[in-house]
């Protein structure tokens, strides 16, 4: 049996899958004391059901993402090495940043080295200033890391107590600025989510759980609890990816469809794809800055059922904002809940006060209560079917660097809205409609989240890249730069060297069993050639575990392992 | 406009080359990859990444005579690559962005108007297509192309050369030491686009500072003569001190400011084979300096202001032939075009142009209609010999868009007359810019092909 976890800031969610099949499920209040929260959802679901038999137990939680947007953290202090591009005043991070000077290039040579005089008045600098974690992040660090390695290396002797993360450890991909903000993230998150990890092991322990337990990723992988202390930051935004998963699972696989997450004062909105959630192109974002983090592709209106309504003139128009809860349910203002109730699509609140909201619109232009409540289904209908529409476009004007990738570009649109979170039943059916799609409510849709984590599987990738005319290679991922061992060295041997990194990333991971089929996710070899003649090759591969769930709920059909 | 985008199309055409070795190869925009991606340019809110798009056969045929068809010249990749600049150039004409950076592959400033194959590495004159896409799509009269590739601009010269409406400006390598040797200052149009063409051969191993003599002197002044209503730079990269193939010394931080200055909407990257020391920097201080973002930063690894010493007596030639330019521009619309050009009722051009990647010699015979109405028509017949015989003879003919009835008149006989004379032309073709109307006709196959582009505005 399977356990989902979904930790969010306002409610804790879990369920208890068998064979498919939801057995048991829990929402209740998180609290502060995060442990007697778990506890609490635990023995809800749990009831009679020995903890030997639990297989495996997934986590998801939103208390790092808000604890770093509330930006409760210590100060990280940044170490940067730049060299020559964007002025350097552009890496403006409110924090305390030491720019060190010295070059390494997009081949990874290194044209100017670091000074040592540099390093030590920078290091003074952030000790005079009593920073204790410090993010050191050098331009193409990925191609080569000796400068960080060089900084680290002096840190640790002189201040062995410091917290450090290096770029290149932290994220692999080209993109320098959101290479910072990751290294950042990553030293800034460390200690809390070791405190959230540590409270969630307790838990377990405490009922006396001991399968393996893991943490779900924003792009809807998962990863075990323990290692994911080393890369925190990948688990942030995973609130977002439980949903889909969930929805995933709930619905037909290979369907092409938008959910619809419509809350309180946002709504969020993500598409599957032929049945596979799509993931961001660009990493997720935080605070106004980009990062490498990996994430579905989640986009937020501020729209909600608790959105202010108002009338200017005699138009009537819808605010992004929240005064309190709508006013069927004793709030200050008009909301598109009271206009669901009028026109009898929900059971909350008070049917009067509904009448009453729609008057106090309606009546000083003269227009009767069921017309604007209409008119407010149409204006959130909008809201919603303009961006869905835009995010089709938008996936639609990706750019592709080869003439291959422009040919096969088409355009695809869903066939299903499907609903989820407490306002969606209501306005669902007209957004459907407005897309000409079938709208969906699955079963369990209030604990989509939950079933999302239970149901997401590992993901691991590798990803290579190799330069024979300097016969070196590095592993993205992993942070590694070594030799290259053989003398021919070609695509197939660097697949295969791709391959033996997932495995043993896997191995490190406890999850070779899952690992499943292995899917080539980018192949490139380019020629390199100087004065007419080729003089090495420049490879880059990526090799993944196949990306999907283990359940389609309700149909007993288990993905995966046969 | 200030707060406006810039659009970049980034089109490395990562799968295409000429061939494995060739300068024109996958590897070319890899580390321009790199580089801007790590410095993270395209994230910037004053950065805009579009998709590439594909041009269409008749935007194609509304420049070029492909033989015998645009089929048989173009790859996707090229279609691709016109298709980036008029992607932009309709993001540019729709207000959704202040200027834009094609930054593609394959280049196509050597491509002149009749293309039996490939020289100078191109095809298909980008630059051109978009010209004629936005005249016709937009209305646009007046366009000014800057050429600042170390390589006569040969291609895009020969379209426009009678086109008063195109002012063509290059400054390259001197023609009598490089590829395609061309570009002389006496090259200066066509008698109904006397002084529309302009240019400004340059000693090899020049700097910074003679580049930007010629602008601030010679290329800006003339710009604001001319009050043009779009302006493209074809930014060939080939000028800077570490390329393979010319022996100028112009730097990344060169380029930038010349950007900044010239403020064009539309850069088109041509030519630049120095793919790990000048593209990188100078791809990214182009773009820099197009979105407006402060570009002092962006130096090669290896350069080193002592380096950059010019020779004063080149300079003070440099200095004459803008002095020169200068008063022939003044007096453009003075000159006595008879006097140059004749009096009969053609002007007529002997040409033979070599295709040096293909290998293809052609002869032509170039004439223009002397017309007071409008700019002329230009009738053209080709033969070009591919080393293993002939391969057919063109008669071409193209109507401007500004044409007046009577030249249309003329040159739809002319057309006619071709197909009837059995004998001599295996290819017909004409384009008619008035009415965005292109006709080939196949002696041989007996077929005869007609496309016709959107009405403008739908």
């Amino acid at each position: 049996m399977y356990i989902g976890l979904d930790v969010g800031g306002t409610c804790t969610d879990a369920v208890l899958l068998e064979k498919g099949q939801v057995r048991a499920w829990a929402k209740v209040t998180t609290r502060e004391d995060l442990l007697t929260s778990l506890l609490e959802a635990f023995d809800k679901i749990m009831k009679g059901v020995p903890a030997d038999l639990i297989e495996r137990v997934v986590l998801s939680t939103t208390v790092i993402t808000n604890l770093i947007a509330e930006k409760k953290y210590d100060p990280v202090g940044l170490i940067l090495i730049p060299g020559p591009g964007m002025e350097h005043s552009h890496y403006n991070y409110k924090t305390e940043t030491c720019i060190l000077n010295g070059v390494i290039d997009y081949r990874g040579r290194e044209t100017v080295p670091l000074s040592d005089q540099e390093i030590d008045s920078a290091l003074a600098r952030l000790s005079s200033l009593k920073y204790k974690k410090v993010a050191l992040v050098g331009k193409f660090s990925l191609r080569n890391n000796k400068h960080e390695k060089e900084i680290y290396g002096k840190i640790q002797k002189a201040n062995p107590d410091w917290q450090v993360d290096m770029g290149h450890q932290v994220a692999g991909q080209l993109n320098y600025p959101r290479r910072i903000m990751s290294s950042l993230l990553t030293c800034a998150t460390r200690d809390k989510y070791h405190f959230f990890a540590q409270s969630v092991l307790t838990a377990l322990d405490n009922r006396g759980i001991k399968c393996p337990v893991y943490i779900l990723k924003a792009d809807g992988g998962t990863m075990p609890l323990k290692t994911s202390l080393a890369t925190p930051v990948e688990t942030i935004f995973s609130g977002p990816a439980a949903s889909i998963l969930g929805v995933q699972a709930l619905i037909p696989p290979g369907e092409t469809a938008v959910v619809v997450d419509i809350g309180g004062t946002t709504s969020d909105l993500a598409l599957i794809l032929s049945g596979q959630p799509l993931l961001s192109s660009k990493g997720a974002a935080l605070d106004g800055y980009m990062t490498h983090i990996r994430a579905l592709s989640v986009k937020s209106v501020p729209v909600g059922g608790d959105s202010v309504i108002e009338r200017v003139g005699k138009e009537i128009i819808l605010l992004s904002e929240r005064l309190g809860p709508p006013y069927c349910m004793g709030g200050p203002m008009p909301t598109p809940t009271d206009a669901l109730k009028v026109l009898g699509l929900t059971k909350l609140g008070d049917a009067k006060r509904a009448q009453e909201a729609m008057k106090m619109l309606g009546d000083p232009i003269g227009i009767e209560t069921w017309e604007v409540a209409a008119r407010i289904m149409l204006l959130v209908n909008k809201a919603i079917t303009s961006e869905i529409t835009k995010m089709f476009e938008k996936w639609e004007q990706e750019p592709s660097y080869r003439v291959w990738e422009v040919l096969q570009k088409k355009k695809v649109r869903p066939n299903t809205v499907v609903g989820v979170g407490g306002a969606a039943s209501g306005f669902l059916t007209q957004i459907a409609a407005a897309l000409d799609c079938y709208p969906v409510i699955p079963p369990y849709a209030r604990i989509a989240n939950a079933i999302g984590a239970a149901v997401a599987r590992p993901t691991l990738q590798i990803s290579l890249r190799a330069d024979t005319e300097q016969g070196t290679y590095s592993i993205l991922e992993e942070g590694f730069q070594g030799p290259i061992e053989t003398a021919t060295f070609d695509e197939d041997q660097a697949l295969d060297l791709a391959k033996k990194w997932l495995w043993k990333r896997a191995e490190k991971y406890g999850v070779k069993e899952e690992l499943g089929e292995v899917e080539i996710t980018r192949k490139e070899v380019f020629n390199m050639v100087r004065d007419w003649v080729s003089c090495g090759k420049l490879i880059n591969v990526s090799v993944q575990t196949r990306r999907g769930i283990l359940h389609y709920i309700g149909t007993g059909v288990e993905q995966g392992e046969k | 406009m200030r707060n406006k985008k810039t659009g970049i199309v980034f089109f490395p055409a990562f799968d295409w080359a000429i061939s494995p070795t060739h300068p024109e190869r996958e590897e070319r925009l890899l580390y321009t990859r790199d580089q801007i991606f790590e410095e993270g340019l395209m994230d910037l809110p004053e950065i805009e990444e579009y998709p590439p798009k594909l041009a269409t056969i008749h935007d194609i045929a509304r420049v070029h005579f492909c033989v015998p068809r645009v089929q048989s010249q173009v790859t996707e990749a090229h279609m691709i690559a016109a298709g980036a600049a008029m992607s932009l150039g309709d993001s540019i004409m729709r207000g959704e962005i202040k200027n834009g950076f094609a930054l593609v592959r394959p280049p196509g400033h050597h491509a002149m108007r009749v293309v039996h194959g490939n020289r100078g590495f191109c095809n298909i004159n980008n630059e051109a297509v978009l010209v004629e896409y936005l005249r016709r799509q937009y209305g646009i009269k007046k366009v000014v192309i800057v050429d600042s590739d170390v390589h006569h601009g040969d291609g895009t010269q020969e379209i426009f050369y009678h086109d008063p409406n195109v002012l063509f400006i290059s400054f390259h390598q001197d023609g009598r030491t490089i590829f395609p040797g061309t570009g002389f200052t006496h090259e200066l149009g066509g008698p109904g686009a006397y002084a529309r063409t302009i240019n400004i051969p340059l000693p090899p191993g020049m700097t910074d500072n003679t580049f930007h003599y010629v602008v601030d002197n010679l290329v800006l002044p003339v710009i604001r003569d001319f009050k043009p209503e779009f302006i493209i730079n074809s930014a060939g990269q080939d000028n800077h001190y570490t390329d393979p193939l010319g022996s100028m010394k112009f730097t990344a931080q060169g380029y930038a400011e010349f950007t900044k200055k010239l403020n064009p909407h539309l850069a088109v990257l041509e030519g630049g084979y120095a793919i790990e020391t000048a593209l990188p920097y100078v791809n990214m201080s182009i773009l820099m300096a197009l979105a407006g973002i402060d570009f002092s930063n962006v130096r090669e690894p290896d350069y080193s202001s002592a380096s950059f010493k010019e020779n004063p007596e080149r300079f003070g030639q440099v200095q004459k032939m803008v002095q020169n330019l200068l008063e022939v521009w003044d007096r453009r619309d003075k000159t006595d075009i008879e006097k140059i050009f004749g009096t009969s009722k053609f002007y007529q051009r002997k040409k033979n142009i070599y295709y040096d990647t293909d290998y293809i010699e052609e002869d032509q015979i170039e004439k223009v209609r002397f017309c007071s109405g409008c700019s002329g028509y230009i009738v053209i017949e080709s033969k070009a010999n591919r080393g293993f015989g002939e391969a057919g003879r063109l008669l071409a003919i193209s109507i401007p868009i500004d044409a007046c009835h009577n030249c249309q008149t003329e040159a739809y006989t002319l057309y006619e007359e071709g197909i009837n004379d059995k004998k001599d032309y295996h290819f017909v073709k004409l384009q008619d810019k008035s009415t965005d109307t292109c006709l080939s006709y196949d002696r041989d196959k007996k077929q005869e092909w007609k496309s016709e582009g959107p009405r403008p505005g739908v």
